[in-house]
């Protein structure tokens, strides 16, 4: 061997393993950097670039450019650097900018992932921001108290939102059968089902036991919850009478075949089985109608899902939430603060994430709107609203597990390779150690 | 994919007779080659570096820690082997993914190579338009991996889509095929085995080598067609055989983007299509358990090591290669 060449190899290798070495440590410090504040000292009117992260439709994106454009008018030396992307994947890219210490200064979370980025302390906590940089003084206090985990507020609802069960209306009109109402049980709205299927052809409602909104009303009006603490709030004996109420309804010729059911468990709210005419019914959530309106030239009516209505309840749909990493978390709070508090961007952003937060701005902005699909929304959530439930619980972490557990074990049932009682017990082994 | 695959073969030949038999030269001239070298390989090093070797070295860490991708790596535990202890006795979704996996690779891949082959051997005759044809059957290939083809398989197999049209015109009732969870994986196998474009055309380059010359002497020694295609025709391919046979079972096993697009990355109906990748995938970036995924993706890699070397080790007793004079 020839010295220089050596030298040189061991040189490469020393650096090699130094890369090795310093790579994740420069990462994970980059990752904890920035605890606190920040930005806080920083001129108000010096230059700010705000990267803004979202999932959803065109049509919200629209919206929300235009509301962050109103926003801009105001402050011109916010510059806002803004992505979005459909619901699939939002939140696995969000994961990944977070495991690389990039997340966005300003982001969109759901249920799904509240907790799950909270308790991880991706969010930043904006209690301190309370009352002075953020007003929530007019919002319903289950909208405020959904936003906070572990006692600190780490998000704010960008709407509120309940369950609604969609029906064709001009189908039942044609044939002359009865419309579904609020406060049916649930078997008289399996039955109501089995007559539509008969009659029409087209089988009367999505099964929805894959659906875990469905199934929580269900849980709700059985005096139980579907979580309590860190723990889930049933038994393995609730979930399979869940499943067994819907087999029923499958015996009966009620729901579309597992298949069908299959389809729209997977496809997102434009391919509801309501609006490509495999089922008469969907369940999805109130505020969805005008979009569902978009994808079918119907008449769509909503009514609240079966069984008592105080099993529902007002939930925030989504929530802002600011990085715990961002330095221009000043900047952040006023964009959400004009977002949830302003008359111009809450006009602008109508229900598409739900009912504006803000009592006073949503009473304010129900007396403009025209759209028809719009209103219906407005007006179920403001029939449903005496009737509503107590909120429950932020779901914990794991919540997401529980979700895609769920859609499962129910097709397991559907498909017929599993009893209610075995897919029942599976699933509850499986999430209960993933929540905390 | 499919390009790699095609290109490997030229870049292996090319490369080898740029290595000097013997080293020629004055020491110094020697030590200034070197140097040239390293600066020639240096940014291919440290793209190797920064893209492969430093992110595996970082996976195998974390496979070894309960890192959830979303707290700093500087909070992750090391929990040992406890990762790799839950795949193989406390995960059943873990063996329902190495089952689907497995399933598909045994069938699927044998079915494509064998359809390349046949395909293949009836575009090797010199007839009008066949070049049109090695084109028209190599297309699927160059849009293999994609998105847009599996979103287009989902809609022809759907239980409205155009397969069941097709086989309406017979009276023949469809299926659901890809919302059923007894035909969503043999959908899925139906759609890698279309894709055989690939290996079809490094047959096709592995048949123009067979030199005439063989056949020649067959047909005078009495050989007929299939006598021909058995004693001359496959042991002369056996290179390319060996050669297809190894990257498509890597790549049947790699399986993801048509089951992730059809499952809508759930790996549904009821597990049916949960290909390992994709519950890999599912395990990282859905429940939040990269340490576990890493973990997984290391097994992986393994096994995949093992299958391979199988194949090496078996290959020595089937391949034939025509240079004999090497061996």
């Amino acid at each position: 061997m020839h010295p220089p060449l050596r030298t040189h190899r061991r040189r490469l290798l020393r650096g090699l393993v130094a890369a090795a070495i310093a790579v994740p440590l420069v990462l994970g410090a980059a990752a904890c950097g920035d605890d606190e504040g920040g930005g806080s000292s920083a001129d108000p009117n010096a230059p700010v670039r705000l990267s803004v992260f979202y999932w959803g439709s065109e049509a919200r994106a629209k919206l929300t450019e235009e509301a962050l454009n109103a926003y801009k008018a105001k402050h011109s030396n916010v510059e806002f650097e803004v992505t979005w992307q459909a619901n699939q994947g939002y939140a696995d890219k969000l994961a990944t900018l977070a495991a690389g210490g990039d997340v966005p200064d300003l982001f969109a979370l759901d249920d799904n992932m509240l907790s799950d980025f909270a308790t991880r302390n991706v969010t930043a906590d904006l209690t301190e921001y309370k009352g002075n940089k953020i007003d929530v003084s007019k919002f319903p206090p289950s909208l405020v108290e959904y936003g906070t985990v572990d006692g600190k507020l780490v998000g704010i609802s960008a709407g509120e939102n309940t369950q609604g069960l969609v029906y064709n209306k001009t189908l039942l009109t044609k044939n002359g059968l009865p419309e579904p109402t609020t406060g049916q049980t649930w078997e008289q709205h399996i039955d109501w089902a089995a007559q539509v299927a008969a009659k029409t052809k087209v089988p009367g409602t999505q099964d929805p036991s894959a659906d875990y909104k469905a199934f929580w009303v269900w849980i709700r009006q059985q005096g139980k919850d579907l979580y309590s603490g860190k723990q889930l709030g049933f038994t393995a004996d609730d979930l399979a009478k869940w499943f067994t109420l819907w087999k029923g309804a499958r015996d009966k010729k009620a729901t579309p075949t597992p298949d069908v059911i299959h389809e729209g468990n997977v496809t997102d709210i434009s391919k509801q089985l309501v609006v490509t005419g495999k089922a008469a019914t969907s369940w999805v959530w109130a505020n969805q109608m005008p979009e569902l309106k978009k994808n079918t030239k119907d008449e769509l009516g909503v009514v609240a899902y079966p069984g008592d209505p105080s099993g529902q309840w007002a939930r925030s749909s989504m929530y802002w939430s600011v990085a715990r990493s961002s330095d221009k978390k000043d900047t952040a709070i006023d964009v959400i603060n004009f977002l949830v508090n302003d008359q111009a961007a809450v006009n602008i952003l109508g229900t598409d994430r739900g009912l504006p937060s803000n009592m006073d701005l949503r009473t304010a902005f129900a007396s403009t709107v025209s759209d028809a699909n719009m209103k219906l929304s407005i007006q179920v959530e403001n029939d449903l609203a005496p009737k509503f439930g107590k909120a429950p619980q932020v779901p914990p972490k794991g919540h997401s597990t529980f979700r895609s557990e769920l859609v499962k074990a129910a097709e397991n049932v559907q498909f017929g390779k599993a009893t209610p009682e075995k897919a029942a017990a599976d699933l509850i082994a499986v999430v209960q150690p993933k929540l905390g | 994919m499919a390009l790699t695959t095609a290109e490997q073969p030229s870049v292996r030949a090319s490369r080898a007779p740029g290595i000097p038999a013997k080293r020629r030269g004055s020491r110094r001239g020697r030590r200034s080659e070197a140097a040239a070298g390293y600066v020639f390989l240096s940014p291919w090093l440290l793209g190797l570096m920064a893209v492969t070797a430093v992110p595996m070295l970082l996976s195998l860490y974390i496979s070894f820690t309960n890192y959830d991708i979303l707290s700093p790596l500087s909070e992750v535990e090391w929990v040992g082997f406890d990762n790799y202890k839950r795949m193989f006795t406390n995960d059943p979704s873990y063996w329902r993914s190495v089952t689907v996996t497995v399933s598909f690779a045994l069938i699927a891949v044998p079915l494509k190579l064998a359809v390349a082959l046949g395909v293949a051997l009836l575009l090797n005759r010199a007839w009008r338009g066949v070049g049109l044809f090695r084109g028209l059957f190599y297309l699927p290939s160059l849009i293999g991996g994609s998105v847009a083809l599996a979103i287009v398989w989902v809609n022809m197999f759907n239980r409205e889509g155009a397969f069941n049209g097709f086989l309406g015109l017979f009276g023949i009732d469809g299926k659901p095929w890809v919302n059923d969870p007894s035909w969503a994986l043999e959908t899925l196998m139906v759609l890698a085995i279309w894709q055989f474009g690939a290996p079809m055309v490094i047959f096709l380059a592995g048949l123009k080598q067979v030199p005439t010359e063989l056949y020649e002497a067959a047909s005078v020694d009495g050989a007929g067609r299939f006598r021909q295609f058995r004693s001359v025709t496959l042991p002369m391919l056996s290179p390319v055989i060996f050669f297809n046979l190894v990257l498509e079972t890597i790549n049947g096993f790699q399986g993801f983007t048509a089951a992730f697009v059809l499952s809508n990355g759930t790996g549904g109906p009821v597990d049916s299509t949960l290909m390992y990748t994709l519950n890999l995938y599912i395990k990282g970036f859905t429940d939040y358990e990269m340490g576990y995924a890493s973990a997984m993706a290391w097994v992986f890699l393994l096994a995949i090591g093992i299958i391979t070397a199988v194949f090496f080790t078996t290959g020595r007793f089937w391949v034939h290669y025509s240079d004999g004079d090497d061996r």
